[in-house]
């Protein structure tokens, strides 16, 4: 089972998240999920990763941030729909995303490290 | 993740944020050399939509914002809405609770994404009024 506040994967009955501590068992505030009418902002959250996808989208600059962005969407469209599971599910994927897009930009930075590096070192035993 | 590993996680992540910010503040991009060239810019000479996104940063923590916009607009308006989620984000990992968040209606974000898109490819057109997306283009002379 998924939390509903940080959307970690939990074992099957747990009585609180691993991850957050959020209390599972049923309360009169947490137990009743009606679908949610469309236009009304959900209660229940699921990160989007929005802001991570545009940051590396913007800073990395690389295509991968892209399909960060539309599952950043996918997961606010869901949330309004009232299918709880399918927002986590694409809130995983562009959590996912967003590393891979932030993994190709760090690395870029450690092979323009690299190769500044060896430039720098090569010219010091030249002279 | 234990309680007191993630602490010492959330404070190297800070310590790491402050260190970039740090850097790109006090060094150019468009001089120093200390940062990568676009990779995309590099292998086809074309812009990205983040192209002078760093040096359009660097001219904002100066407070150029003229310079900023000329170097990347989309990155002066996204600046605000990005600052104020991460920070939202960083709240949420220390205090457990979010700043007051807006829910996004999907079909804005999808727009985004579009506006990002074409932004990257309209500022590749060498046609006035195109050119003048391109980065530094209206701070020449």
């Amino acid at each position: 089972m998924f939390c509903d506040l940080c959307g970690a994967n939990n074992p099957e009955g747990s009585k609180v998240c691993t991850q957050c501590g959020r209390n599972f068992q049923p309360t009169p505030e947490n137990s009743i999920q009606p679908p949610m009418p469309m236009g009304v902002t959900p209660s229940v959250h699921v990160p989007n990763y929005l802001v991570f996808a545009i940051l590396t989208t913007v800073l990395c600059c690389l295509p991968a941030g892209i399909p960060a962005i539309v599952y950043a969407a996918q997961v606010n469209g869901k949330l309004q729909a009232g299918d709880i599971a399918g927002a986590q599910l694409a809130s995983k994927n562009a959590k996912m995303w967003c590393w891979v897009a932030f993994g190709a930009g760090l690395a870029v930075l450690v092979l323009y490290m690299l190769v500044v590096g060896l430039g720098v070192m090569s010219n010091m035993t030249r002279h | 993740m234990p309680y007191f590993r993630k602490h010492w996680l959330l404070a190297g992540l800070l310590a790491v944020a402050a260190t970039a910010v740090a850097t790109l503040a006090l060094f150019d991009p468009a001089t120093s050399g200390l940062f990568p060239p676009c990779p995309l810019r590099y292998l086809t000479g074309w812009y990205c939509p983040g192209c002078g996104s760093l040096r359009a940063l660097h001219q904002l923590l100066h407070g150029n914002l003229r310079a900023a916009w000329s170097l990347n607009p989309l990155t002066v308006l996204l600046s605000p809405f990005l600052a104020y989620g991460t920070i939202s984000y960083a709240f949420f990992e220390i205090r457990g609770r979010y700043l007051p968040r807006i829910f996004l209606p999907p079909v804005w974000i999808r727009v985004l994404c579009a506006v990002i898109i074409l932004f990257g490819i309209m500022r590749n057109i060498p046609v006035h009024p195109f050119n003048l997306l391109a980065p530094g283009a209206t701070l020449l002379p």
